[in-house]
């Protein structure tokens, strides 16, 4: 019984999908300690996924239910909910009772972090949203820490959202670190059952599809990357997941014009921790490196770029803007030195690649957007190829030039912006990066 | 319908269509495939007239199917409608589906063979009743023995009979049906799939 309610408190469940067994589950309803609803709103509406568009919610002559039923595609991966499935929740609240977290940290904060780090704690004492706009390596998760600390103590429950799983597992590690006796649990698409009651929540946004009214406050990570920016439930699910007026609190290096206009509290940092300025990208022209891909050949200016950081043992990040083209590159590169490898959002070694990268034992990746972001490797040169594609807005060139010089030995990293043709987006991106350091340097 | 299509042109290209070969199950390749010659030498010879698979089992098939079969996806249905009209269309013969258990039928609740016919536009009626659906964990031996796997429902059987079904792996549950159906008078049975796997 503590299991289940540790399990489904702040959580709207798949009734048949649990990992507790059936008889357990209905005690628990028979009891009155859960709720029971219709997966399908009779709004056609989904109940855990709050989708309502006719393409999403779709009818079929259900052999379950025996007539017609609905069900929703737009969560469909998280299992299917249709008019005759059940959902799930908790009645009671959880009461979490405050104490000192134990919180192992020794590092420092830049005085940058820490004036953003209290302002940040003011804005959460007034349970205020807040905003912490700072640029790619100024160190937005360490001045989280105190923040975080306080609230845990205080006896809320948190959740730190970001879109991508691999920025959630980069996270996990190192809030374990800091918090070791706090109860946190990683959810990710396929990740392992965790025991307990967490306190912390560490998920993918969409992971939150599953959560209602559970946090006492969120923390949205990356919010600008790529799904969250792009489909509008999962903000919805950000707001489903939280109690009422429980705050939100934004991180990002590149937060939109929405984002920064409709939140008054903001903290800015605009120089990296280790107190040297953002690389400035340098426009490169590669006329047609399409064409020259298709027949089979390394643009000229593109092999150089190349062959001088091989020649000068520098690790790099060669970013493209379609898996295709990374398809076609790969065995060409691959014809400079062997060695050299591809990834992209789909390939199941991603991981094991970009840990050979950091490690030394390839000399550079080519790769699509998937590594914008949530990646540190120390000395790694950046080049962009077709940096004037449309897939490449300001926010991701901002981000992508941002692996470069993160570390304080190598603080000075050469950015490429390969293009046939200056785009919009890439004088956005340089023009920003070059305002964040007159700002950051003032 | 008031929808967007229901996949794109670019995953609709990766469907690989199958153009075989083989007269009874439609393997690639030239005249009857090894599988099928050994059929023929057992009980089961001449159980099937003819057959036709429509798609290989590519990577792409495999995440339809998945996403149809197991996620529940009902609405995919539609991807193969026109296919499957065509294939059905100039048979002048009962069509008939493979049947799911009923159980199991609640429990998924569609019929991942019905739904496509459905979708096609294609009539068709049930005889056969599914009596179990362990299928997967036995070795051919066994699935070889499992002579009850179907039974009749008690509707009269024509002599024409185009059964259909959404996989053929090893071939040995449209031969069943085949069998029980030609045993209660059917005198020709073909089929189609959708998958060759």
């Amino acid at each position: 019984m503590k299991e289940l309610e540790d399990f489904l408190t702040g959580r709207i469940w798949l009734r048949d999908f649990t990992p507790f067994a059936p008889e357990s589950v209905e005690q628990a309803i028979h009891d009155g300690f859960i709720a029971v609803r219709p997966g399908i709103m009779e709004s056609l509406q989904c109940a855990r996924c709050l989708n309502r568009s006719k393409n999403n919610i779709v009818s079929f002559n259900c052999a379950k239910c025996e007539g017609v039923c609905h069900y929703c595609r737009h969560c469909i991966r998280m299992g299917r909910v249709s008019s005759c499935t059940d959902l799930i929740t908790w009645k009671e609240p959880h009461a979490i009772t405050p104490y000192s977290h134990s919180f192992i940290w020794n590092g420092e904060l830049t005085d940058l972090q820490q004036q953003a780090s209290n302002e940040l704690k003011q804005s959460l004492r007034r349970n205020e949203p807040h905003l912490v706009y700072a640029v790619c390596g100024a160190g937005k998760t360490e001045l989280l820490f105190p923040p975080l600390h306080g609230a845990l103590s205080e006896g809320k429950r948190i959740c730190i959202a970001a879109p991508r799983t691999d920025v959630v597992l980069e996270l996990s590690p190192r809030l374990k670190a800091v918090f070791p006796d706090t109860i946190i649990h990683t959810l990710y698409g396929g990740s392992p059952a965790e025991a307990g009651f967490a306190q912390l929540v560490l998920a993918t946004t969409h992971q939150l599809y599953r959560f209602e009214q559970a946090f006492d406050l969120m923390i949205v990570d990356e919010a600008d990357a790529f799904p969250y920016s792009y489909d509008p439930a999962l903000a919805g699910a950000v707001k489903k997941s939280l109690k009422a007026n429980a705050p939100v609190v934004y991180v990002s290096a590149t937060p939109s014009k929405e984002l920064m206009g409709s939140i008054a509290n903001q903290s800015k940092i605009f120089r990296r921790f280790h107190g040297h300025p953002l690389p400035v990208p340098v426009f490169q022209s590669l006329w047609n490196y399409r064409k020259s891909f298709h027949s089979n050949k390394i643009p000229a200016k593109l092999d150089e770029w190349v062959k001088q950081r091989l020649a000068k043992e520098q690790p790099f990040m060669l970013f493209f803007p379609t898996i295709e083209m990374i398809g076609m590159a790969e065995s060409l590169f691959q014809s400079i030195d062997p060695r050299i490898r591809a990834v992209h959002s789909k390939d199941p070694d991603r991981k094991e690649k970009v840990m050979a990268l950091r490690n030394r034992e390839i000399p550079g990746i080519l790769t699509s957007t998937i590594l914008e972001r949530g990646v540190t490797i120390e000395n790694v040169q950046v080049a962009i190829v077709g940096a004037d594609e449309a897939i490449f807005e300001a926010s991701a060139l901002i981000q992508m030039a941002g692996r470069s010089g993160r570390s304080s030995a190598f603080p000075d990293g050469e950015v490429v912006f390969f293009h046939n043709g200056i785009s919009r987006q890439m004088d956005k991106a340089r023009d920003l990066i070059k305002f964040y350091n007159r700002e950051g340097f003032k | 319908m008031d929808r967007e299509e229901t996949i794109c042109a670019s995953c609709r290209d990766a469907f690989e269509p199958v153009n075989g070969g083989c007269r009874i199950c439609g393997a690639a390749g030239d005249g009857l495939c090894a599988e099928c010659s050994r059929w023929e030498t057992t009980a089961f010879s001449g159980a099937i007239d003819s057959g036709k698979c429509l798609y290989a089992y590519n990577a792409a098939m495999m995440d339809y199917f998945h996403q149809f079969k197991f996620l529940q996806d009902v609405i995919l249905a539609e991807v193969f409608a026109e296919e499957m009209a065509n294939a059905l269309k100039k048979s002048a013969a009962a069509i008939v589906p493979i049947p799911m258990n009923s159980a199991k039928l609640k429990i998924r609740t569609f019929s991942q063979v019905d739904s496509m016919l459905d979708a096609a536009g294609v009539s068709y009626f049930h005889l056969l009743i599914k009596n179990e659906e362990v299928q997967g964990e036995k070795t051919r031996e066994e699935r070889m023995s499992t002579r009850e796997l179907f039974t009749l429902n008690g509707k009269e059987v024509p002599k024409k009979i185009m059964l259909v079904d959404d996989m053929y792996t090893t071939g040995t549950t449209i031969r069943l049906a085949a069998q029980l159906l030609r045993e209660a008078g059917a005198e020709e049975v073909k089929f189609v799939a959708l998958i060759r796997a």
